[in-house]
């Protein structure tokens, strides 16, 4: 059934991501609701939960926040480059990515016309928006009835086709520049940047008096525009006129161009926005590091992803080190309405939760977290090259395998020492900048103690690469990962035995910026990892190739 | 001469899906060997053992007297290796490729490689994703050769390459082979294995049929030829010709499709006596002469037929 058209296989493809999309940012919405039901005790609580948010009026509009559906609508207003990132990929790839991996000349030789192929993939991908939006919708509206949210099925729905139609503006973005792209990786890196400049452009007229005008220009204005969630505010029937209206013309545009171009070339640009013209050449360089050993390779494959990550890492603790001064005071009133809230940041932080340092503390746990995010995601990328095969002529090169392997992994290894680094600098300097008094040894304990878990996730999956095909090794990881989130960060409240906190590595971090270095159980840590690692390559040394 | 592959009774099953099974082979140094036979035949799983990128169930294998699997590190210094689906780092230019391979190979003869680069008109600055498949396998080809190796190992080679440059790699094997050293080419082509090899093994289903010089696949070579006539003619006259092995009446007696082995001469002399419209000649797949020359054919086909 799901094979009889272009528009039900696309749809097909998109199961996956409608579940997994729809049902995670339903639980994005709805994790707002829960933590802050238990902030709304007191009237003094809920004034401090204004001004709180108050002080990121630029960021989101601050409307009715002390209810349960404008607090959730506020903190999504602040992560609707989260939402956006599905649609910003899937629609990067629709079209662009088929050509890229050559599978559209097929699919275009089969009598059905051009058009009408784009159209089904594009149908394809609203049918999903809507089916997210419907799901977000659904989980909204459950949310809402189990946390007192006060509003109807109606409005919970109208909230995710709110969401539905500005995810599909940004698809639409992303089709008509993927037009212009050989790529789709580039269009989807235009559409993101887009998306940022939309976002601020939506922010001039909350911190520039008068300068509504402008952020009228971004489609995320048009959303704002509407707060289904907050009965009193409701929502502007234009507003998402408008949205659909652009999605339409945006996506219409790009199909109208892809009709009329090459298939596997671009739209042409004017001349003086082309490249210059590719001049085809017999020189080979010379003095390029990165292609002198397999480590110095690995190094230049994982080097520009770590400066993301790394910028993120380290940027997300400067950050709380700077903001964390500033809420101190709303925090602790915050805190004091709310014990649950408070013995989570407690059990999380090792310290009182009232105190900035204990506050910090509990996010700066988060660091680990996100190393071992980027190490999975570097795991990904060794399992996916002996399964797309590219480990074979490098292995038929006199390199041994196990130097191949201990050259990648130490590639990663190095990756996570510089972003432990880079992050403990970037934290010394914002305690600086903002007169906050950190312990430097506690400081370096806590940035620089992170790197034994992202080597340990690393580890695991180079020894789980040994048996399991990319998807399930990269599943499998990100699974451990929330199970060891969820059981170090959640079990303590449930009152867990100590046996079973410890099959977590997060435990063996520990509360470094209160605490210190752990410095044993973090050997403890990192000889596990050498034990996983020593598997990982008695199996690689073994194993059929490619198989 | 002295045999620097020799392999003896190699075997390698995936699960219970078959490989190759009891594969027994040796090619000479200084020879061009063509391992022929269909696809899934087993002809890359035979190269990947003998490359140490799969581990054989049983038998052995050796290049130039060393174990295959646990001395891979000194035979792969002897090697050039080309596998059948290159796959290498899409975001690398082809000349970041080779240059990488050649740090990794301990380095090259710099104005060799780029004599090589010259000879198949490589543009060495576009991403490997960015080549069309003759160029991505151009690329592959090169570092395969640019070390200068003792042994080439190449699965397919000339797959995807279009005439000129199947010409200029027909060339550089008989270079190669002047130059003492030896190749090692997997094909399902007969007439690309006829050209440039000297040596011959046939492989199907995961067992060796036959090994001789390449004059003993030219007696297995089969062809099909169909001529159409502007009048009737009688179809019979063709039977007893030389050469002629099947015969089948096409258009009501206005054409004749006939299966050979050897010499047309014969054919063509009968048929200029009917007013010929049009004479196709084409080679059949190996597939299909294998099917008609092993099939039915149980002793030859259980076991590698030694003629060399």
């Amino acid at each position: 059934m799901w094979l009889r058209s272009v528009f039900l296989k696309a749809l097909r493809d998109y199961r996956i991501p409608i579940l997994g999309w729809g049902i995670g940012m339903g639980l994005v919405v709805v994790s707002p609701m829960a933590s802050v039901a238990t902030l709304l005790s007191t009237p003094q609580a809920r004034e401090q939960l204004v001004g709180l948010a108050a002080t990121f009026a630029w960021n989101a509009d601050v409307v009715a926040v002390d209810t349960i559906g404008g607090y959730a609508t506020f903190k999504i207003g602040m992560f609707i480059f989260l939402i956006a990132v599905w649609p910003l990929l899937a629609a990067s790839r629709m079209l662009r990515g088929e050509e890229d991996r050559g599978a559209l000349d097929l699919l275009l030789s089969v009598p059905r016309s051009r058009l009408v192929v784009a159209l089904e993939k594009l149908a394809a991908m609203w049918t999903a928006l809507l089916a997210m939006g419907l799901l977000i919708g659904l989980l909204t509206f459950a949310g809402g009835q189990k946390f007192g949210g006060g509003f109807s099925l109606g409005d919970g729905l109208l909230f995710g086709l709110n969401l539905a139609l500005v995810c599909a503006v940004i698809g639409g973005v992303a089709l008509l520049i993927s037009q212009f792209t050989q790529e789709a990786g580039p269009a989807a890196g235009w559409t993101a940047g887009l998306l940022l400049f939309f976002i601020v452009l939506d922010m001039v007229h909350r911190v520039i008096p008068n300068s509504e005008w402008i952020s009228r220009f971004s489609p995320i204005y048009y959303y704002n525009r509407s707060k289904p969630l907050v009965p009193s505010y409701g929502t502007n029937a234009g507003a998402m006129l408008l949205l659909l209206v652009l999605a339409l013309v945006l996506s219409g545009a790009a199909i109208w161009l892809f009709a009329r171009r090459d298939v596997g070339g671009t739209v042409p640009l004017p001349c003086w926005l082309r490249r210059p013209a590719h001049t085809a050449s017999r020189a080979l360089p010379a003095g390029d590091w990165s292609l002198r050993s397999v480590y110095a390779r690995s190094l230049g494959m994982i080097a520009m992803p770590a400066i993301w990550w790394t910028v993120g890492i380290a940027g997300f603790a400067g950050w709380m080190i700077f903001a964390v001064q500033q809420m101190e005071a709303r925090l602790s009133t915050l805190f004091a309405s709310s014990p649950t809230v408070m013995n989570l940041i407690k059990n999380i932080g090792g310290g009182d939760a009232s105190l900035n340092a204990g506050f910090l503390s509990a996010m700066f746990v988060l660091l680990p977290l996100f190393l071992m995010a980027f190490a999975v995601t570097q795991v990904n990328g060794w399992s996916a090259d002996e399964q797309d095969g590219r480990l074979e002529l490098l292995l038929a090169t006199p390199q041994r395998r196990l130097g191949v392997l201990l050259a990648r992994f130490a590639a990663l290894g190095s990756a996570t020492v510089f972003i432990g680094v880079i992050t403990l600098f970037a934290s010394a300097v914002a305690a600086a900048a903002s007169g906050l008094t950190l312990d430097l040894g506690n400081l370096a304990a806590a940035t620089l103690g992170m790197i034994p878990l992202g080597v340990l996730i690393a580890a695991v999956g180079y020894l789980a690469a040994g048996w399991l095909r990319t998807a399930a090794d990269t599943g499998l990881l990100s699974f451990l990962l929330l199970v060891w989130f969820f059981v170090s960060f959640i079990g303590p409240e449930l009152k867990w035995p100590d046996a079973t906190l410890r099959l977590s590595p997060f435990y063996y971090y520990g509360t470094p910026l209160l605490h210190g270095l752990p410095l044993v159980p973090l050997l403890g840590v990192l000889a596990v990892s050498a034990l996983a690692l020593s598997l990982g390559a008695l199996r690689f040394v073994r194993k059929d190739i490619g198989v | 001469m002295t045999a620097i592959i020799e392999v003896e009774k190699l075997a390698k099953s995936y699960g219970g899906k078959r490989g190759i099974a009891e594969v027994s082979f040796q090619v000479e140094e200084g020879d061009v060997f063509g391992f022929l036979g269909p696809n899934g035949a087993g002809k890359t799983t035979t190269i990947r053992l003998l490359m140490a990128l799969l581990r054989a169930d049983a038998g052995t294998a050796r290049i130039a007297g060393l174990d295959c699997w646990k001395q891979s590190l000194e035979i792969k210094r002897l090697i050039g290796y080309m596998p059948g689906e290159p796959a290498l780092d899409p975001n690398l230019t082809g000349g970041q490729i080779l240059e990488y391979f050649a740090h990794l190979r301990g380095g090259v003869d710099d104005a060799y490689l780029k004599h090589l680069v010259e000879r198949f008109e490589l543009d060495t600055s576009r991403k490997f994703r960015q080549y069309s498949t003759g160029n991505k396998r151009k690329v592959v080809l090169i570092q395969a050769f640019m070390h200068r190796p003792r042994l080439l190992i190449l699965d397919e080679p000339t797959s995807g390459l279009d005439p000129l440059n199947q010409q200029e790699f027909d060339r550089m094997v008989l270079e190669a082979r002047n130059e003492g050293r030896t190749i090692f080419l997997s094909s399902h082509v007969l007439s690309e294995v006829e050209k440039t090899c000297t040596t011959v093994g046939i492989i199907r289903d995961g067992r060796l049929v036959r090994i001789g010089d390449v004059a003993e696949v030219k007696a297995i070579k089969r062809y099909e030829m169909t001529i159409t006539f502007a009048t009737a003619i009688p179809v019979e006259t063709f039977k007893s010709l030389d050469g002629v092995i099947e015969v089948e009446a096409l258009h009501n007696g206005h054409g004749v499709h006939l299966a050979m082995q050897g010499s047309a001469d014969a054919v063509v002399k009968a048929a200029a006596r009917y007013p010929v419209i049009s004479l196709t000649s084409y080679e059949p797949s190996l597939e299909d002469i294998f099917l008609r020359y092993y099939e039915g054919d149980g002793p030859r086909s259980a076991e590698a037929d030694h003629v060399a």
